[in-house]
């Protein structure tokens, strides 16, 4: 038989066939003995295929969030961590590069302005060895200065001390780039005033503390603005699981 | 089960609407992979592909039979799932002789079709069948079990290989034939089954 032929009877099986090739087929089908024979034979074939058992699914095909990538939705508290940290992170960097440029400017206060835990303490434990006659406050910060960071202090501290008049009024002058200037115009050295120096230097350590508020702010927006999402996330997978 | 509703909510993102969808189509996706591989696990494999892909390109579908479309999916997924086997053929470890040399033809890799055991498999019609279908070319296969087996009409067939009418037409009755010449080899071990078609003839 054609490969024709067979295309035919297989169309005719399945009622593919337009009514005029359909009309044609019958009437061959009618004179060929073979040709019946042929869709015969297709047709059971086309039945035992059909008998075929129909076997069930061995599990759920179902998708999962996690399968699908669905998110949970972001909760809104989130952008507004986010934000938060940005903004608080930016004021650290700013309150950072304040006291960096402070220390760079006015390098014999360079013990003051160091963005760190020792840098209040450094200028302490400098007068205090520098200078032994005046009092020294004692700070339980000095206690933790290293060693390394605090000798270069102290030679940069000990001109400075040297040279430092600290009349009253620039005591009271909180600017501490200005202070070189009037170091410069008297080269007596004034001890006593050692400790009002400390103060001024505390004073101008404020940014410090801000430094580290911010500092802490940014962690802790941060660690909050990371923690949500993932609760949600798990919240979403418990319930999602539960259905 | 309203189907358009479903599929509608399913393409805004709705995985519970479109899950509904599954726990529907997922024996006729299951038993169309597992006809064309011949193997269940690989069958599971290809048809959870096949969900996971009509998920994600659920915005493709157009309207039509989506039956149709859903088993161009698992077409598509049983085509890679062959290529994969293909790229990666599972070679049998074959046994040592004591002197260190391999086994020619251990008993273990004979045929399962001429020992005992698959002389009883091959008696039964699933089996015969199966045996047939594998034997197609995967094309001819894929035409055959979406037509014969899954019961679509030429057009959604069309749809699902992409493919034009008249080549379906031409697989499809080439398939059919060899089909038949097969199963005459299983002729004697199916009494049943050809009876109907002595009947018939």
């Amino acid at each position: 038989m054609n490969p024709r032929d067979l295309e035919l009877l297989s169309a005719y099986l399945d009622g593919q066939l337009n009514s005029s090739d359909s009309a044609r087929l019958e009437s061959r089908l009618a004179s060929d003995e073979s040709l019946r024979t042929a869709l015969d034979n297709l047709r059971s074939t086309r039945g035992l295929l059909r008998q075929l058992p129909s076997r069930r699914a061995p599990r759920n095909f179902t998708l999962t969030p996690q399968m699908a990538g669905i998110k949970p939705p972001t909760p809104r508290l989130v952008p507004v961590f986010r934000f938060a940290t940005a903004f608080a992170t930016f004021l650290f960097i700013i309150t950072f590069v304040i006291n960096g440029l402070i220390s760079l400017s006015a390098p014999s206060f360079a013990a003051a302005p160091a963005p760190s835990v020792y840098s209040a303490a450094a200028p302490l434990s400098a007068s205090q060895e520098s200078a032994p006659a005046a009092p020294a406050p004692a700070l339980p910060l000095a206690a933790i200065v290293p060693t390394e960071t605090s000798s270069p202090r102290l030679m940069s501290a000990a001109p400075m001390l040297t040279q430092t008049p600290m009349s009253s009024g620039a005591g009271a002058s909180p600017a501490e780039t200005s202070t070189p200037e009037i170091a410069l115009k008297s080269n007596a050295p004034q001890v006593d005033h050692t400790q009002s120096e400390n103060v001024q230097r505390n004073e101008s350590s404020l940014p410090f503390d801000f430094e580290i508020l911010f500092g802490i702010l940014a962690v802790g927006f941060g660690i909050t603005a990371w923690i949500l999402p993932k609760n949600n996330e798990r919240s979403f997978r418990k319930k999602w699981n539960k259905k | 089960m309203d189907e358009p509703a479903l599929i509608q909510s399913a393409q805004r993102g709705d995985l519970d609407a479109f899950n509904t969808l599954v726990l529907h189509y997922q024996d006729a996706l299951f038993n169309t992979a597992l006809r064309i591989l011949g193997d269940d696990d690989l069958a599971a494999d290809a048809t959870q592909d096949a969900f996971l892909s009509a998920f994600q390109h659920l915005n493709s579908y157009r309207g039509g039979s989506f039956k149709a479309w859903l088993m161009r999916t698992v077409t598509n997924a049983c085509y890679d799932e062959l290529r994969r086997k293909k790229r990666r053929p599972t070679t049998p470890l074959e046994p040592d002789t004591d002197d260190g040399d391999e086994m020619d033809s251990p008993r273990w890799l004979a045929d399962p079709h001429l020992t005992p055991e698959g002389q009883a498999e091959a008696d039964e019609l699933e089996h015969a069948i199966q045996h047939c279908l594998d034997a197609l070319p995967v094309e001819f296969r894929a035409v055959v079990v979406l037509a014969d087996l899954q019961g679509l009409d030429y057009t959604e067939v069309a749809a699902a290989i992409h493919a034009p009418l008249g080549t379906i037409k031409s697989r499809l009755a080439r398939a059919r034939i060899r089909l038949q010449e097969c199963l005459q080899g299983f002729a004697e071990l199916l009494p049943a089954a050809f009876r109907l078609q002595e009947e018939r003839s």
